[in-house]
C-alpha cells in the first residue's frame, strides 16, 4: 500500500517538478515552464487521477477567475510604476535619498533596503533591484554588492508589496480571508525586515560595517516591520509594503541625520524635479486606498458590483468529490488593483498639468506596461490554471498528506522553505502563493497546524525566494552590466537567503508550540 | 517552415496578449459549455485552449 501511495505522490508532484526542472536547469522563462507544468498536470489528471472534461473545464474556470483577481492588481500596479517612472519621478526620488548622507552603510540601508522596499511597494516584478543597482554602482559600489544589496534588503516587502499582490494570491487560492492571514504573515515578515536590513549591510561590509549601523537597522526596522503590521490587520494590506516602505524612507532620513552617520561630507546633486512632486502620485494613491479601505460608505459603495460564478458539485472519476460553491469574486470597483487605478488616473492627470510628459508619454506607457505585464501574467495564469487541475483531483491532498506524514509537528520548519523553493523556481512570491499554497494549507489542517501560521512561513519563504531567483538575479546583473555573469551574485543572495530562511523556520516551528 | 517561423518572431509580442486573452476568456466559455452539458462544446474548446498553451509553451 505504501508504494502504491509512494507512486501516486510522486506522479501528483510532477507537474510542480517540470516547472522547476525547466526553469532551474533548462533556464525556460516562467510563462513557458507554467504551460509545460499546465500539460503534466493534465496528462497526469486525466490519466492517473480520474479527470475528465467537465471537471476540468469547471478548474480552468476557476483558475481563470484567480487570475484575474491577481492580474487586476499587477497590472494597474505596472501602470501607475510607468506613469511615474515616465516623468523621471523614481530618478528623482533616488537623487534626493542620496543628499541625505555620504555614509556607505546608511547609503546601503536607504537605497538597497529601504528605497528598494518602496519600489517593491508600488511595482515590484524585479523593479527594485533593476532601478537600485545601477544607483548604487554610480555611487561606487562594485556592481556585485549592487545587485546583492536591494536583492537582498527589499525581499521582506513583497508579501505585502506590489500593491498586496501575493497577500491577494495566498487569499484567493486558500479562501482564506485577510484578517485571519495578516496577523502571522505582518508577524514573520517583520522578523524578516530586521535580518534583511542587517544581511543588505552584511554582504558589502562585514560584521564591522553591521555593528556601525545597527541603530539605524533597529529604529529604521521596527518603523517598517510595525507600520507593515499595522497596515495588514487593519485592512490596508494593500499599502503594507508600500506604506512600510514609506514610513522606512521617513524614519531612515532622520536617522542619517544622526552624528555618527554623518562624518563624510553628503552628495549635492539635485534634481529638475523636487521630492514632493516625485511622490505626489503615491501621496494620491494613499489617500485612495485609505478613503476606499476605511470609510464605510465609500467602501460599500464602491463594493456594489461583484462578478463570480457559481460551480456544481464536481466529482471525478476516482471519486474525489469537490464541493459546490461561488468562485473567487471580483469587485471591480473597489479591487485593490480599482483603487490602485483611479491613483494612477488622477496621477497621471496632475503630472500632465505640470507639463512633466513628452507628447508621446501616454503611448510609451502603454507600451511599457503591455511589454512587462503580458510575460508575467501568462506565467501566473498557466500556473494557477495547473494548480487548480491538481486541486480538483486530490493530487495537491496527496502531496499533502504525504509531506505530512514524513514531517508531522515538524512541518513548521518546513513550510518556509516550500515556499522558497517555489518563488525560486517561478521568480515570484505570487506565483509560489498560488502554485504551494492550497498544499501547505491542507498539510497544516492534516498535521493539526495552524493554518494561518503555515501559510504566514510559506508566504515568508515565497518572499525570501525573491532574492535568490535566477529571474530576478539576472534582471539586476542586466542593468549593471554583468549579463552572463550571474554566478557570484547568486552565490552572494544564496547563501543570506538560506540562512534566513532557516531562521524564519524556527522561529515557526516556535510559534507553533506556543500559540 | 522559414517563412512561418519569420512570420512568427514578427508578430510574437502580438501573439502572445492574444494568447493571454484567450487563456483567461476560453475559461469561460468552457464554464458555459459545461454548465449545459455540451460535452462536445467543452471538447472542441479544451482543444483550442491545449494549441493556446502549446503557443505560449514555445514563445511564452
Amino acid at each position: 500500500m505504501i508504494d502504491v501511495f509512494l507512486v501516486k505522490w510522486i506522479l501528483a508532484l510532477s507537474p510542480i517538478l517540470t516547472v522547476l526542472v525547466l526553469m532551474i536547469f533548462k533556464n525556460w522563462s516562467g510563462s513557458r515552464a507554467g504551460a509545460a507544468g499546465w500539460f503534466v498536470a493534465l496528462i497526469m489528471a486525466t490519466f492517473v487521477f480520474g479527470a475528465h472534461p467537465v471537471l476540468i473545464a469547471h478548474s480552468q474556470a476557476k483558475g481563470a477567475l484567480l487570475s484575474l483577481n491577481v492580474l487586476y492588481i499587477i497590472w494597474a500596479a505596472l501602470l501607475l510604476y510607468h506613469v511615474v517612472n515616465e516623468t523621471g519621478a523614481i530618478k528623482a526620488i533616488g537623487i534626493g535619498i542620496q543628499r541625505f548622507s555620504g555614509d556607505k552603510s546608511i547609503q546601503i540601508l536607504i537605497f538597497g533596503w529601504i528605497f528598494a522596499s518602496f519600489l517593491q511597494g508600488v511595482a515590484g516584478y524585479g523593479v527594485p533591484i533593476a532601478v537600485v543597482a545601477p544607483l548604487l554602482v554610480g555611487l561606487g559600489f562594485s556592481p556585485v554588492a549592487a545587485v546583492a544589496v536591494p536583492a537582498i534588503g527589499h525581499s521582506w516587502s513583497v508579501t505585502f508589496g506590489s500593491m498586496g499582490a501575493s497577500f491577494q494570491a495566498l487569499m484567493s487560492v486558500s479562501g482564506l480571508s485577510a484578517p485571519y492571514l495578516a496577523p502571522w504573515s505582518a508577524t514573520l515578515l517583520g522578523i524578516t525586515t530586521f535580518l534583511c536590513g542587517i544581511c543588505a549591510v552584511h554582504v558589502y561590509g562585514g560584521w564591522k560595517m553591521t555593528r556601525h549601523s545597527a541603530l539605524a537597522i533597529l529604529v529604521v526596522g521596527t518603523a517598517m516591520a510595525g507600520s507593515q503590521y499595522i497596515l495588514a490587520v487593519s485592512g490596508m494590506w494593500t499599502l503594507g509594503g508600500f506604506g512600510a516602505s514609506l514610513v522606512g524612507l521617513c524614519s531612515g532620513l532622520v536617522v542619517a541625520k544622526l552624528k555618527i552617520y554623518n562624518r563624510v561630507p553628503p552628495s549635492q546633486t539635485q534634481s529638475e524635479m523636487g521630492l514632493g512632486w516625485a511622490l505626489s502620485a503615491y501621496f494620491i494613491l494613499i489617500v485612495i486606498v485609505s478613503s476606499g479601505v476605511m470609510i464605510p460608505p465609500v467602501e460599500a459603495f464602491l463594493g456594489q458590483i461583484n462578478l463570480t460564478l457559481v460551480f456544481p458539485e464536481i466529482i471525478s472519476m476516482k471519486g474525489w468529490v469537490t464541493q459546490a460553491g461561488k468562485g473567487k469574486a471580483i469587485n471591480i470597483f473597489g479591487h485593490g488593483g480599482a483603487l490602485l487605478l483611479y491613483a494612477t488616473i488622477i496621477g497621471f492627470l496632475v503630472y500632465r498639468s505640470k507639463g512633466f510628459y513628452r507628447s508621446d508619454a501616454l503611448k510609451t506607457i502603454i507600451q511599457k506596461t503591455i511589454t512587462s505585464g503580458v510575460p508575467t501574467s501568462l506565467g501566473i495564469v498557466s500556473m494557477v490554471c495547473f494548480a487548480m487541475i491538481m486541486d480538483h483531483c486530490q493530487m495537491i491532498t496527496i502531496l499533502a498528506e504525504g509531506i505530512s506524514r514524513v514531517f508531522g509537528p515538524v512541518y513548521p520548519l518546513v513550510s518556509p522553505w516550500i515556499g522558497l523553493l517555489g518563488a525560486f523556481m517561478t521568480g515570484s512570491n505570487t506565483n509560489s502563493n498560488v502554485v504551494f499554497g492550497v498544499l501547505q494549507q491542507e498539510t497544516a489542517q492534516l498535521a493539526g497546524l495552524s493554518t494561518g501560521l503555515i501559510l504566514a512561513a510559506q508566504t515568508t519563504g515565497g518572499a525570501l525566494g525573491s532574492m535568490i531567483a535566477p529571474a530576478k538575479i539576472l534582471v539586476g546583473c542586466s542593468t549593471v552590466g554583468l549579463s552572463g555573469k550571474e554566478g557570484p551574485v547568486l552565490k552572494a543572495t544564496l547563501q543570506y537567503g538560506l540562512i534566513i530562511t532557516g531562521v524564519v523556520g524556527m522561529i515557526t516551528l516556535l510559534f507553533s508550540f506556543i500559540r | 517552415m522559414t517563412t512561418m517561423d519569420n512570420l512568427l518572431k514578427k508578430h510574437v509580442n502580438a501573439l502572445k496578449t492574444t494568447a493571454l486573452i484567450l487563456m483567461l476568456a476560453i475559461p469561460f466559455a468552457l464554464y458555459a459549455a459545461a454548465s449545459h452539458g455540451s460535452i462536445l462544446q467543452v471538447k472542441l474548446l479544451m482543444a483550442v485552449f491545449i494549441a493556446n498553451m502549446l503557443f505560449v509553451m514555445k514563445n511564452g
